[in-house]
């Protein structure tokens, strides 16, 4: 009886492991057999190009989402960075002209915005959840306030070049989009930062005596994503040409989408950054599949919710939960 | 001795708070002190506190609605979009849809044990769809003539105070004699203060909880119908901007995040405080740009102070 329930257990634990990567397949098959365009190299490049913002947000708020924490100020970072970096190349409001030394600046204030959330989460005691949404709103009043409701334009070719440029034929977001998860992977895989969010999100009370420094981490984490959310307001700034506050609107519906409908699940401890890859892939082909169908645009929204319930149903270990609040 | 006069501050921090900044305001400018001002300011809050008063339900039993600016907004499309065809019909139509959508993501929530506040989140990506769907994407006029024969109890006035007043005094009410007199608001602070005694003393907790969802979106989207009512369209992003607003009242009020305290009448006057908060950042030339920032400022100081953390073991 025990050996039999835990081959069940772990047969299940197998199949959820695969179950986005064959949901990702199953998709793609779906809808090129609907539309054989879908199939062709020029949708490929474009489909990689849209996954390319979606993917280095992700980054961050995986490793966020793994310490069983959540951020919902994507969209208030994403959208201050984007404006600032605006502000500082060449562009039709101020006379800046830093170039791509705009870019770290930007990022810079990515992550100390990522600060500011984890001091507060973590010397408050305020919930995450809490704390970013205020935060995420402050960063939102700022960039509106800085810009007074306006849209700046930008005329640097160079820093347009982060975006639009090719190599081999493939768009620079797209490498840049690689390279960040490149960056998160080894964090993940190779650092004692990446097994410490692991050992936080799985018991935090435990990793606490096994004399990890909990407090640091969480802290550490959250500016770490404020960095990625930095970087994905330079390419967004970079791929419009402009920056204003709604630049980022629906990022933050995105991110999370993805990185539960990867199979990483919101109680903690439990998936990668391999994972909100492939997230992101189903989310951005279903959105592609539904413009193909010609289904109305505004629809993804409704869907991308759905997906996330039925992603974190399938995926939530309800074992571990005795009170949902 | 201190104790129980720590708590009785606690209890009426927020109004002396709300008196402060009235009389601060008031000094700026003395205009501000008449009483047809004062019914115009209150008038103002309501949707407001309409929006923020059936979320309290939800952060007194420990959970959160993020839903509610979507389902606002939802109700001020049906509002606008039916009411040529269902008359008076239509109001109690887009109340029920607010309702569907609170009842949705409390099944959501209790039946799937999803955290409540990615439940609603996913659930305001539905309704915002379903808004986009009942106005074809586009802003509704409500006309002049049927608003005047379906609307009036909602804008007019009546005994020369503004009918805005009027409908939020009775959700108050009704509102408060639910949660102070009644066994469901004990339990609602009984589930907020500790689910697992709840439980274990054989209570259907998950019913309580859907009923306090249910409530929420039925709030919301009575919000949203006066909403409509007053700017005389529905539009799909009509409520855009109001979560923050809603949660900083609640919580500026004086209910607790972590559940268990609060009532109907403090959400009133966090809402009274975030409005007159607003009205004296506008006098002082603060633009409304700048005020998103200071409401998410005052939501996490709010929330740092109110917090009872001998309660949080580990904080996510």
């Amino acid at each position: 009886m025990q050996t039999r329930k835990a081959t069940s257990f772990s047969y299940l634990e197998q199949w959820r492991r695969w179950a986005p990567l064959a949901v990702l397949i199953a998709l793609c098959i779906l809808i090129g057999l609907f539309n054989p365009n879908f199939l062709s190299t020029g949708n490929f490049i474009r489909l990689l190009n849209s996954a390319a913002i979606p993917v280095v947000l992700c980054m961050g708020a995986t490793f966020i989402i793994l310490m069983g924490s959540i951020d919902l100020s994507v969209e208030g970072i994403v959208a201050l960075t984007a404006v600032i970096v605006s502000l500082l190349v060449a562009n039709d409001i101020t006379t800046y002209k830093l170039g791509l030394f705009a870019v770290p600046v930007a990022m810079a204030i990515g992550g100390i915005m990522g600060l500011v959330n984890g001091v507060v989460h973590v010397k408050l005691k305020t919930p995450s959840f809490m704390t970013t949404l205020g935060i995420g709103f402050a960063g939102l009043g700022i960039a509106t306030a800085i810009l007074g409701g306006l849209t700046v334009r930008i005329a640097d070719p160079t820093f347009r070049y982060l975006s639009l440029g090719r190599i081999l034929g493939i768009p620079m977001a797209v490498w840049i989009a690689l390279a960040a998860f490149l960056v998160a992977l080894t964090i993940q895989q190779r650092t004692r930062i990446g097994a410490w969010i692991y050992a936080i999100g799985t018991d935090e009370v435990t990793a606490r005596f096994a004399g990890i420094p909990v407090e640091k981490t969480r802290i550490l984490v959250f500016a770490l994503a404020g960095l990625f959310y930095g970087l994905g307001g330079v390419l967004a700034a970079a791929q419009f040409g402009q920056g204003h506050a709604l630049i980022a609107q629906g990022r933050l519906f995105t991110t999370i989408t993805a990185v539960v409908v990867g199979g990483t699940a919101l109680s903690g401890g439990v998936g990668s950054v391999v994972n909100s890859i492939i997230g992101v892939f189903i989310v951005v082909v279903l959105a592609n599949g539904m413009v193909l169908m010609g289904i109305e645009p505004y629809v993804q929204q409704g869907v991308q919710g759905l997906l996330i319930i039925a992603a974190v149903a399938l995926a939530l270990d309800r074992s571990r939960l005795s009170v949902v609040k | 001795m201190s104790k129980e006069w720590k708590e009785r501050l606690h209890t009426y921090l927020p109004i002396i708070f709300l008196i402060v900044l009235v009389l601060l305001v008031g000094a700026y400018d003395p205009s501000f002190f008449s009483v047809g001002n004062f019914l115009t300011v209150t008038a103002d809050t309501m949707t407001l506190f309409l929006m923020a008063s059936g979320v309290t339900l939800v952060i007194m039993i420990g959970g959160i609605d993020l839903s509610i600016q979507a389902v606002a907004s939802m109700a001020s499309c049906i509002l606008a979009a039916y009411l040529g065809r269902f008359g008076i019909w239509t109001i109690p139509l887009a109340v029920l849809g607010g309702a569907v959508a609170g009842l949705a993501g409390s099944l959501v929530s209790t039946r799937l044990r999803i955290p409540s506040f990615i439940a609603t989140l996913a659930v305001s990506g539905v309704v915002l769809s379903a808004g986009y769907w009942f106005s074809d994407t586009r802003s509704i006029n409500i006309p002049p003539d049927l608003s005047a024969s379906y609307l009036s109890w909602a804008v007019g006035d009546t005994l020369g105070i503004p009918n805005e007043i009027w409908v939020g005094v009775v959700a108050m009410v009704v509102l408060s004699v639910l949660l102070q007199l009644t066994p469901f608001g004990r339990l609602i602070r009984g589930i907020g203060a500790q689910e697992q005694a709840v439980i274990a003393s054989g209570i259907n907790v998950d019913r309580i909880k859907i009923a306090a969802y249910v409530l929420s979106g039925t709030m919301a989207a009575l919000a949203g119908v006066v909403m409509a009512a007053r700017l005389g369209s529905g539009s799909p992003t009509l409520a855009n901007e109001f979560l923050l607003p809603a949660i900083a009242a609640i919580i500026v009020g004086g209910t607790a995040i972590t559940g268990g305290v609060g009532s109907v009448w403090r959400t009133f006057v966090g809402a009274l405080i975030v409005q007159v908060v607003r009205i004296g950042m506008t006098f002082m030339g603060v633009s409304v740009f700048a005020q998103q920032i200071v409401f998410g400022v005052i939501l996490v100081a709010a929330v740092a102070i109110t917090l009872d953390r001998s309660k949080l073991l580990v904080v996510k």
